[in-house]
C-alpha cells in the first residue's frame, strides 16, 4: 500500500525523497523571488533591474532564460527524429551569438541608446506610428510563440512524474501561479535572482543525467540508433534530404536575427551595466546554445535507443481496435516522428481527433517516457527540479518581456502625461498578471500539430524578419526613414502568412511543400530588406532649407 | 562526422560543468553587489 502511494506507476519518481527535494526547491526559489520586491522603487528597476547587472549574473539569467522545458522537449525530439543533425541549430545560434558579440553589431549602439525595449530606439528614428507598429508586431509573435511554453512543460511534468494527463491543467495552474507571484512583485529583480537559482539547479540536472545516458547506455549504442533510424543524414545535415543547405542558411539567419532583437534575449543587454557587459555577456553564453541543442538531443537519441519507435504504443486498447488493420501496419512502419506520413487523406481523416493527437505527441513525449523509467529514486528529484527550474526561469523572463513592450510602446500613445514610476510599475504587474491569465487560456485549448521547433520558428519569424531589418537599418543606414520600417513590417510579415496559408490551400498545398518551410523563411528576410530599402528610397526627400 | 560529434559532445559535458562552477560562485556575488548598489542608492535617493 505505502508502494502504490510513494510511487506512481510507471515511474521511479518517489513521493518522500524526490517530491522533497522538488519542495526543497520550489520554498528556496520563492523566497528569494519575492523578497526582492522591496528593491523596487523605480520603472527602471522592474523592467531592467536598474541597469545594474554584471557579467556573471547575466550569462546565469540569459542561459536559465534560454533553456525552458519546452527547449529540452523540442531539442530532444530532434535527436529523436533527426539524430545528431537536430543539433544543428544550436551551432548556428552559439556562431550568431559569437559574432555579434564579438564585433558588437547592433548590440552595442542598442545598449548606448538606453532604451528600455526595442520599439522605444526605432521612435528615435521612425517616429511613434512605427514604434506603436512594431510593439504589436512583437507582443503578437511573441505571445504566440509563448503560448504553448506552458502545456509542454505540464506534459513533461505528468509524464515523468507518471501522473495521468487528466492532471495537466491542474499542474500547468500551480506552475503558473509560482512564477506569476514573484515576478509580479519584484519584476526584473525577482527575474534575475531566481534565474540565478535556477541556471545552477538546472545545469546540474542537465549534467548528471547525460553523464549517466553515456555511462550506462554507451556512445557506440547511441551512435548505432542514429546509423539504423536515420542513416548518414543523422549525422550530417547535408546527407539528409529534408535539411540541407536551405535549412542551414534558414536557422543562421534566423538565430542571428533572435540574438539581435528577441526580447527575452535583449533584455540582458538592455539590462547591462555597459555596453562592454553586454557584448561579453553574447560571447561568453555562445557555446551554451550548442549544449542547449546536443545534450537534450542525445537524451532524444537515448530514448529512440531504449523504446524504439512505435507510434502505437500511446494509444489505448479500445483506441487501437478502432484503427484498421492495414492503417496499423502503415502507421508501425512510419519513419521516425511521421506517424500519420504513409496515410491517405481518407485513412488520416478516418482516425478520431484524439488518436491524431496522441500519434503526433509520440515523438514529443518518447524522451519524458524514457527518463521516467531511467532515472533512479532520488535523481528523479533532481530532474524535475531542475526541469521546474528551467520552466519558471523562461516563463518569469518572457511574462516581464512582453509585458515591458505592451507598457513602454503599444500603451505609450494612451499616456498624455508623465506618470509616476509607483503608477507605472502597478501598471506593469496587471499586465504580467493578465499575461499569465493568457497563457493559462491558451495553453489549455490550442494543440500543437506537428513540429514543435516548426512552430516556434514559424510565429517568430512573423517578427524576426521585419524587427531585425529594421534594427540594422535604425543603426547602421542613414538613409533608411519611416515608409521604409512600415514596408519591412509588412513585407516581412506577409511572406510567412502568404506561405502558411498556400500550404493550408489543397490546391496549393503542394507548391507549398516544394518551396518548404526554409525556403519560405529565408525569403521573408529578403522580403523585409527589400521593403525597407525600395519603401526608404521612394519617400520624397524634404527640401533642405 | 561521428568524431566530430562526439568531440562536440565531451566538449559541451566539459564547458558547461566548468561554467556552472564559476558562475555559480561569480554570480552570487553579482548579485550581492547589484542590491548593494540599489540599496546606496535609495539612501541617497
Amino acid at each position: 500500500m505505502l508502494t502504490t502511494l510513494s510511487q506512481p506507476s510507471g515511474t521511479h519518481f518517489h513521493w518522500l525523497f524526490d517530491g522533497g527535494i522538488v519542495g526543497f526547491y520550489l520554498l528556496v526559489t520563492m523566497a528569494a523571488g519575492i523578497a526582492m520586491r522591496r528593491y523596487v522603487g523605480k520603472l527602471e528597476d522592474y523592467l531592467v533591474a536598474g541597469r545594474e547587472m554584471n557579467l556573471h549574473l547575466g550569462i546565469a539569467s540569459l542561459a536559465a532564460t534560454e533553456f525552458g522545458i519546452i527547449t529540452c522537449m523540442y531539442t530532444a525530439q530532434a535527436g529523436y527524429t533527426q539524430g545528431f543533425s537536430g543539433a544543428i541549430p544550436g551551432i548556428c545560434q552559439a556562431v550568431a551569438m559569437a559574432l555579434i558579440g564579438w564585433t558588437g553589431f547592433c548590440i552595442k549602439p542598442l545598449r548606448q541608446a538606453g532604451a528600455m525595449t526595442l520599439p522605444e530606439m526605432f521612435e528615435t528614428r521612425f517616429g511613434r506610428k512605427v514604434r506603436w507598429l512594431s510593439g504589436m508586431v512583437i507582443v503578437m509573435g511573441g505571445l504566440l510563440n509563448m503560448g504553448v511554453f506552458l502545456q509542454i512543460g505540464g506534459k513533461f511534468l505528468c509524464t515523468v512524474a507518471g501522473f495521468d494527463l487528466s492532471n495537466l491543467t491542474l499542474i500547468m495552474t500551480a506552475l503558473l501561479l509560482m512564477v506569476v507571484i514573484y515576478t509580479v512583485l519584484g519584476g526584473m529583480l525577482s527575474v534575475l535572482v531566481t534565474d540565478f537559482l535556477q541556471f545552477v539547479v538546472m545545469s546540474a540536472g542537465l549534467l548528471v543525467v547525460s553523464v549517466l545516458i553515456l555511462k550506462n547506455i554507451g556512445w557506440d549504442t547511441l551512435v548505432e540508433t542514429v546509423r539504423k533510424h536515420h542513416g548518414e543524414g543523422g549525422f550530417s545535415p547535408l546527407a539528409n534530404p529534408s535539411l540541407g543547405w536551405a535549412f542551414l542558411a534558414n536557422q543562421f539567419i534566423a538565430n542571428a536575427a533572435a540574438a539581435l532583437t528577441w526580447q527575452a534575449v535583449i533584455v540582458r543587454i538592455l539590462s547591462a551595466k555597459d555596453s562592454d557587459t553586454s557584448q561579453r555577456i553574447y560571447t561568453r553564453t555562445s557555446f551554451f546554445f550548442v549544449c542547449r541543442f546536443l545534450l537534450p538531443g542525445i537524451w532524444g537519441i537515448a530514448a529512440l535507443a531504449t523504446l524504439g519507435w512505435a507510434p502505437l504504443k500511446q494509444l489505448t486498447q479500445e483506441e487501437r481496435l478502432a484503427i484498421p488493420v492495414m492503417v496499423q501496419e502503415k502507421i508501425a512502419a512510419s519513419p521516425v516522428g511521421a506517424p500519420m506520413i504513409q496515410l491517405t487523406a481518407e485513412e488520416t481523416s478516418a482516425l478520431a481527433l484524439e488518436t491524431q493527437a496522441k500519434l503526433s505527441d509520440a515523438s514529443l513525449l518518447a524522451m519524458p517516457e524514457f527518463l521516467s523509467s531511467f532515472l533512479p529514486i532520488g535523481l528523479m528529484g533532481l530532474l524535475i527540479a531542475a526541469m521546474l527550474a528551467a520552466d519558471m526561469s523562461t516563463n518569469s523572463s518572457y511574462m516581464l518581456s512582453w509585458g515591458s513592450v505592451i507598457y513602454n510602446d503599444i500603451l505609450a500613445p494612451f499616456r498624455r502625461t508623465a506618470w509616476s514610476d509607483q503608477r507605472a510599475i502597478l501598471w506593469n504587474r496587471c499586465i504580467v498578471a493578465l499575461i499569465g491569465l493568457y497563457l493559462l487560456i491558451f495553453g489549455l485549448f490550442y494543440h500543437i500539430e506537428g513540429n514543435v521547433w516548426s512552430y516556434l520558428l514559424l510565429t517568430g519569424s512573423i517578427y524576426l524578419s521585419s524587427m531585425s531589418v529594421l534594427l540594422i537599418a535604425c543603426c547602421y543606414w542613414k538613409r533608411a526613414n519611416n515608409w521604409g520600417a512600415i514596408g519591412a513590417i509588412l513585407l516581412g510579415a506577409a511572406v510567412p502568412v502568404a506561405h502558411l496559408t498556400l500550404e493550408k490551400l489543397p490546391a496549393t498545398a503542394a507548391f507549398a511543400a516544394s518551396v518548404g518551410k526554409d525556403l519560405a523563411g529565408i525569403a521573408a528576410f529578403v522580403g523585409a530588406a527589400l521593403g525597407m530599402v525600395v519603401g526608404s528610397l521612394v519617400k520624397p526627400h524634404p527640401k533642405s532649407s | 562526422m561521428i568524431t566530430f560529434w562526439l568531440v562536440l559532445t565531451l566538449a559541451a559535458l566539459f564547458w558547461y560543468g566548468s561554467v556552472t562552477l564559476y558562475v555559480s560562485v561569480k554570480g552570487a556575488a553579482d548579485i550581492r553587489e547589484m542590491l548593494a548598489r540599489l540599496r546606496n542608492r535609495d539612501r541617497k535617493g
